[in-house]
């Protein structure tokens, strides 16, 4: 039993880390980044004039010195892990013209609850944005040399993510649809997802992504990716998390296709119009990578994102029972849905959103890291479902 | 349990100084003087808390010796003998009561950790071991012993309304090893 001082974490203990666990060389990049810059200073308040000098710095540079001009500049709020500042640019847009666009510059605190690639989500949303809705994406600043942290700009997408007659909980959940929106969305809905799965993985545009092999490598990439998370930011021990692991490594499925997969695609992640039931764009990306569809498919059919019908049958997504969603997808995309691969990414999913609410919130929380810590410090609360729903799904599969 | 008071109080006096103060009507006098007062109210709740025990367990130390010193000096009247009397039966209950407060919550939290550590260290351990069987009892072992600390995790964060049949999951007081009697 080691006792190590994570607020500080050692040069020699990054590396031993790294070497524990392959993953991703982006991913790697990304979570030594973090570690490196952990014994810094938290996120302080930033005025809203600092960001703008930065968004017209990163312009300057983009734009070749054209004229343009930057207005209107305001907090939104919205996301667990980004800081978001909505501004007006007055500019020559290609192909436009003189134009007055609304932007959203999103932009990543200190130390984020979860530590994604702006360059990535660039890349993704860039690479789809022909083929599903998406919101327009511009910029990106992925090091944070225009920023004071990396960031993105994005276009306004219209739409809402839920009914205007809809409550709903933190981050999206609990959301209700009528049962017209439910079949005119489902459809878009499970067309999207396949598009995004059918999509080339050799794409040239996603140059900060590894294609796993064919076999099990894109498995063990995600289980190291979340037990190296897991000792970088973990306070108090959990043992259930080392079965889960043991438990994963032991049965990793082998990957048939590689697919570009969203890992975050469910109601509330996409935003529609209600009058003509169509789906404008698919949100959050930043968790996106290129690994087996089951993942996605294992998350969509998640508890927590489900629905409940009048006579009590759960919806994918509050949408359609689990069955009529997979024959739809294994209809639009020609691929099988292995059942016990999506026992195995429930499993995993759970395992990752566990380690990440309850230790990754717990780190940047005590390190004051973020702009909503006590956003990140309720969130944890999340964490202990997430372990017993993953228990339950352990002992079903013994 | 992570999700504790410490973590919480910090997290709410950030929010509170760097968000909520800020964005105050100023004009607003009173909302500005009680936002303060809550951003102070925690910051004291956050130096007490940690010391809260010793403080009270040193208080009762001292309360002891002053009622010892009462004691040892008497007089005949009833009225004065009865509540001396008194005082001598609070001060016995009370000299068990410091007997037995010999443990800071603090150590019976760091216990926890180790505990839950070492405990870890063995899940990460046994697949290296060549019985396989091992592994199985291993995990079943800690698999029980996670299922009935959740339910009390969960029962414990059931005002974040997180469950999706909170009826399922009983009140906490109900799921707590009752704590032995008080002397």
């Amino acid at each position: 039993m080691e006792i190590r001082n994570k607020d500080f974490p050692s040069p020699e203990w990054i590396r031993s880390l790294r070497q524990r666990y392959p993953i991703e060389r982006r991913v790697d990049y990304l979570l030594t980044r973090k570690m490196e810059r952990r014994g810094g200073p938290g996120y302080s308040p930033l005025p809203l004039t600092t960001l703008v000098d930065g968004v017209e710095a990163l312009l300057e540079n983009s734009l070749n010195g054209a004229r343009f001009a930057v207005s209107e500049a305001r907090w939104l709020s919205g996301g667990a892990s980004k800081l978001q500042m909505a501004f007006t640019l007055d500019w020559d847009r290609p192909g436009v013209g003189r134009e007055q666009t609304s932007l959203v510059l999103r932009m990543e605190p200190a130390e984020s609850i979860v530590s994604t690639d702006r360059l990535r989500e660039f890349q993704l949303i860039k690479a789809f944005e022909k083929e599903v809705p998406v919101p327009p994406v511009f910029w990106c600043d992925p090091d944070g040399e225009y920023l004071p942290y990396p960031a993105l700009i994005y276009g306004f997408a219209e739409g809402s993510t839920k009914p205007k007659d809809s409550g709903s909980g933190v981050s999206g959940t609990g959301i209700r649809l009528s049962p017209d929106l439910r079949v005119k969305l489902g459809r878009q809905f499970v067309d999207h997802l396949a598009t995004i799965h059918r999509h080339d993985p050799g794409d040239p545009i996603l140059t900060a992504f590894d294609v796993p092999e064919p076999g099990t490598q894109s498995a063990l990439w995600g289980v190291n990716w979340w037990d190296r998370v897991w000792e970088e930011d973990g306070g108090e021990e959990i043992p259930l998390l080392r079965v889960a692991s043991n438990w994963l490594r032991r049965n990793l499925p082998t990957l048939d296709t590689p697919s570009i997969i969203h890992s975050d695609y469910r109601l509330g992640n996409f935003l529609f119009t209600e009058e003509n039931a169509k789906i404008t764009a698919i949100l959050d990306w930043e968790l996106g990578q290129i690994g087996d569809r089951h993942q996605d498919l294992a998350w969509t059919t998640s508890r927590t994102f489900s629905g409940v019908d009048d006579d009590g049958t759960f919806l994918v997504c509050g949408m359609m029972p689990e069955r009529q969603f997979f024959d739809m997808y294994e209809e639009a995309t020609g691929y099988t849905v292995n059942p016990k691969t999506v026992h195995w990414y429930k499993i995993y999913n759970n395992f990752w959103l566990a380690s990440l609410l309850i230790g990754t919130g717990y780190r940047v929380a005590r390190n004051g890291k973020t702009h909503q810590d006590v956003l990140v410090t309720w969130l944890m609360g999340v964490g202990y479902v997430a372990l017993d729903q993953m228990r339950t799904q352990i002992e079903e599969s013994v | 349990m992570e999700l504790r008071a410490e973590i919480q109080i910090k997290s709410m006096i950030k929010a509170l100084t760097d968000v909520v103060l800020p964005a105050v009507d100023p004009v607003n006098q009173l909302a500005v003087e009680q936002t303060r007062l809550v951003i102070g109210m925690l910051s004291l709740m956050a130096k007490q808390l940690p010391i809260q025990f010793q403080f009270d367990r040193d208080e009762l130390n001292r309360l002891l010796g002053c009622a010892e010193a009462l004691l040892a000096d008497r007089a005949a009247e009833p009225g004065y003998a009865n509540a001396l009397q008194q005082l001598a039966t609070t001060h016995q209950a009370g000299t068990r009561v410091l007997e037995l407060s010999v443990i800071d919550p603090a150590t019976l939290v760091q216990a926890i950790h180790r505990l839950r550590a070492a405990t870890s260290d063995v899940v990460a351990a046994v697949p290296g071991t060549s019985d396989p069987a091992l592994v199985g009892r291993v995990e079943r072992t800690v698999m029980e012993a996670a299922k009935e600390q959740l339910l009390r995790d969960r029962s414990l964060l059931l005002p974040q309304g997180w469950e999706l049949d909170p009826n399922a999951v009983p009140s906490i007081e109900t799921l707590l090893a009752p704590l032995p009697e008080s002397p």
